[in-house]
């Protein structure tokens, strides 16, 4: 029997999102995306060997880069692809309702899965700017599905006042979820069906069939369910089976260690969650 | 738009960015941190250009540059920061936080399709997302409807015809032919839908060989061309040079500190007080920079050690 290995929350979560993907679709990360940008490559070197992979706005298909950068536009994602296409195409693609998957973010989320990666306060009188959406307002009503995810759903205290990341409501809708302040999903007529799992730092969450609201589905080893519900602003559904998820193979281990050697998966996280070590 | 025959079209980049003024709409090409037309963006701010409105997609340095340079008065770029690398873009933030410049933020599929209405000659286009958002909210000029033929909803977006596009290529010709590598994010967009196209490249090559290498962009699509080596530095024009971490994060330092600092420690030391590229070159760091940036064609281990840096 082999020796046991100790990973960290940063692979951990990486894999979590990599399964996400499914073999034989077509998947595109976005801007500030280093976790979507391993967990692709990860997927596509493993389990989903016939994805289709757009590595980042440089639009390569199917690249074979020789480390991960921090930056998605650079020369280093367009090493070792099969072609080049311009980024408009996989809009296109997306909005014929041929883009299987891609990955999105917020500042706020809330419980159908909206995301604020705009502004909190209002256009003429903005309290804090955030950088923008770039294509999530398109890609989240385009996108046949999508992953949401977030390294900071653990809130954090200021004073006596929390701050929450999943929240009862977002200041400003970028990204659209399944019930918009517009109107639910099938009401707009949008092209997609929305996120349907959503990774964090605690927890993997779907959506609930009925009330398109998020549903704890797994727990790290070292998360609660009472963890997961303190840091939520909203009372998140559990489901009735909710468990521990499943660990990597060490072959998933060793290929992103492989594929990341400068450790772009860890640059989202605050400080302290990066020394949550596990045992497979 | 616009269709330019002239048979010599180089000009200095004092007269290329005389040729832009005041409130302009201007596209700003390249991306994040990648081929954007920095050298052009620094002659602006010592010609004390004022409320331009910038246009583009996914971008960083360029826009948050612009802002601290205070010569933009409206953003309307889909996403601005420095990623993951640096995280949030201090100027940028700031000219949004204190009322500076107007908030126009896009999305990127929407800004596609309205520069694609205008390279189509068409008023308006329709697009099948934005509904459910709150991006609506900074458009009042998208038109919600229902499709007449289908009846489903779908919004209109007006044709987006910017004043003028500023590029930065690998290689151009004095008759504007340009050869501009991959990735091209949405430069070509940029070219066929904007009415001036100003140019800013490495190297001006022959027309003899670059008709040879088959331009990206045909001459008469180009309204200027301005020799300008090293001319997207701190960001990268490969294969000549990688970005610059290093001075990206100097940059950084003094954006963070504020606005005061920020003019002070980079706009007086790298925009007001260089007279020449060459100064310029020199101040950045000049050969053994240079070299330095070009060394990720040495390989994954040089090519890793331009991102370590600090």
């Amino acid at each position: 029997m082999s020796e046991r290995l100790e990973v960290g929350i940063d692979e951990l979560f990486v894999v979590n999102v990599a399964r996400t993907i499914m073999d034989r679709t077509t998947v595109f990360h976005g801007v500030s995306s280093p976790i979507p940008m391993v967990a692709m490559y990860l997927a596509k070197l493993t389990h989903a060997k016939d994805m289709v992979y757009f590595g980042g706005v440089s639009s390569a298909v199917d690249p074979n880069p020789p480390f991960l950068p921090p930056t998605t536009n650079d020369w280093v994602m367009i090493q070792g692809r099969t072609a080049m296409v311009t980024v408009d195409k996989i809009f296109d693609l997306a909005q014929r309702g041929e883009l299987d998957r891609s990955f999105f973010s917020g500042a706020q989320i809330d419980k159908h899965g909206n995301q604020n990666v705009s502004m909190i306060g209002t256009p003429e009188k903005c309290k804090i700017k955030f950088p923008g959406g770039a294509g999530g307002c398109n890609l989240s009503g385009d996108c046949v599905n999508y992953t949401i995810w977030t390294t900071r759903h653990r809130a954090q205290k200021k004073g006596d006042r929390k701050f929450f990341t999943l929240v009862n409501k977002c200041d400003f809708v970028t990204n659209v979820g399944h019930v918009t302040p517009y109107g639910r999903r099938e009401e707009l007529d949008l092209v997609g069906n929305g996120p349907d799992w959503v990774v964090t730092e605690l927890g993997v969450f779907d959506f609930d069939e009925k009330t398109k609201s998020m549903r704890l589905r797994y727990l790290y080893p070292d998360t609660t369910v009472n963890e997961v519900i303190d840091n939520t602003e909203f009372e998140p559904i559990v489901h009735p089976e909710v468990r521990v998820m499943d660990m990597p193979t060490r072959e998933q281990i060793d290929i992103i260690r492989k594929i990341d050697p400068l450790g772009v998966r860890k640059l989202e996280y605050p400080e302290q969650e990066l020394s949550r070590r596990f045992m497979i | 738009m616009g269709v330019f025959i002239d048979r010599n079209k180089l000009v200095t980049m004092d007269k290329a960015a005389s040729m832009i003024k005041d409130e302009d709409m201007v596209a700003v090409g390249g991306g994040l941190c990648m081929r954007e037309p920095i050298a052009l963006l620094r002659e602006l701010m010592r010609q004390g250009r004022n409320d331009l409105h910038l246009v583009g997609t996914a971008h960083g340095f360029d826009v948050d540059f612009a802002c601290g340079g205070g010569i933009v008065g409206a953003v309307q770029e889909t996403h601005v920061s420095f990623e993951q690398d640096f995280g949030l873009a201090p100027n940028y933030r700031r000219a949004c936080e204190t009322g500076r410049v107007k908030i126009r933020e896009n999305c990127c599929n929407t800004i596609i399709m309205q520069l694609r209405a205008s390279e189509f000659g068409i008023p308006f286009i329709p697009v099948r997302s934005i509904k459910g958002s709150d991006e609506i909210k900074l458009h009042p000029e998208f038109k919600p409807m229902v499709d007449p033929f289908t009846g489903k909803k779908i919004v209109l977006v007006p044709a987006l015809s910017p004043d003028v596009a500023i590029i930065h290529a690998q290689k151009a010709d004095i008759h504007g032919n340009l050869k501009i590598m991959p990735p091209y994010v949405a430069d070509v967009l940029f070219i066929r839908a904007s009415n001036k196209v100003i140019v800013t490249a490495e190297e001006i090559i022959p027309e003899k060989q670059m008709i040879e290498e088959g331009p990206t962009i045909p001459y008469y699509e180009t309204t200027a061309v301005v020799e300008a080596p090293f001319g997207a530095h701190p960001t990268s024009c490969y294969p000549y040079y990688a970005y610059d971490r290093e001075h990206i994060s100097e940059y950084m330092k003094s954006a963070r500190e504020g606005a005061e600092a920020f003019r002070e420690k980079y706009l007086d030391k790298y925009v007001y007080g260089v007279k020449s590229p060459e100064e310029y070159m020199d101040k950045v760091g000049g050969k053994a920079k240079r070299d330095r940036l070009a060394s990720w064609k040495e390989g994954r281990e040089s090519w890793m050690e331009l991102f370590s840096y600090e």
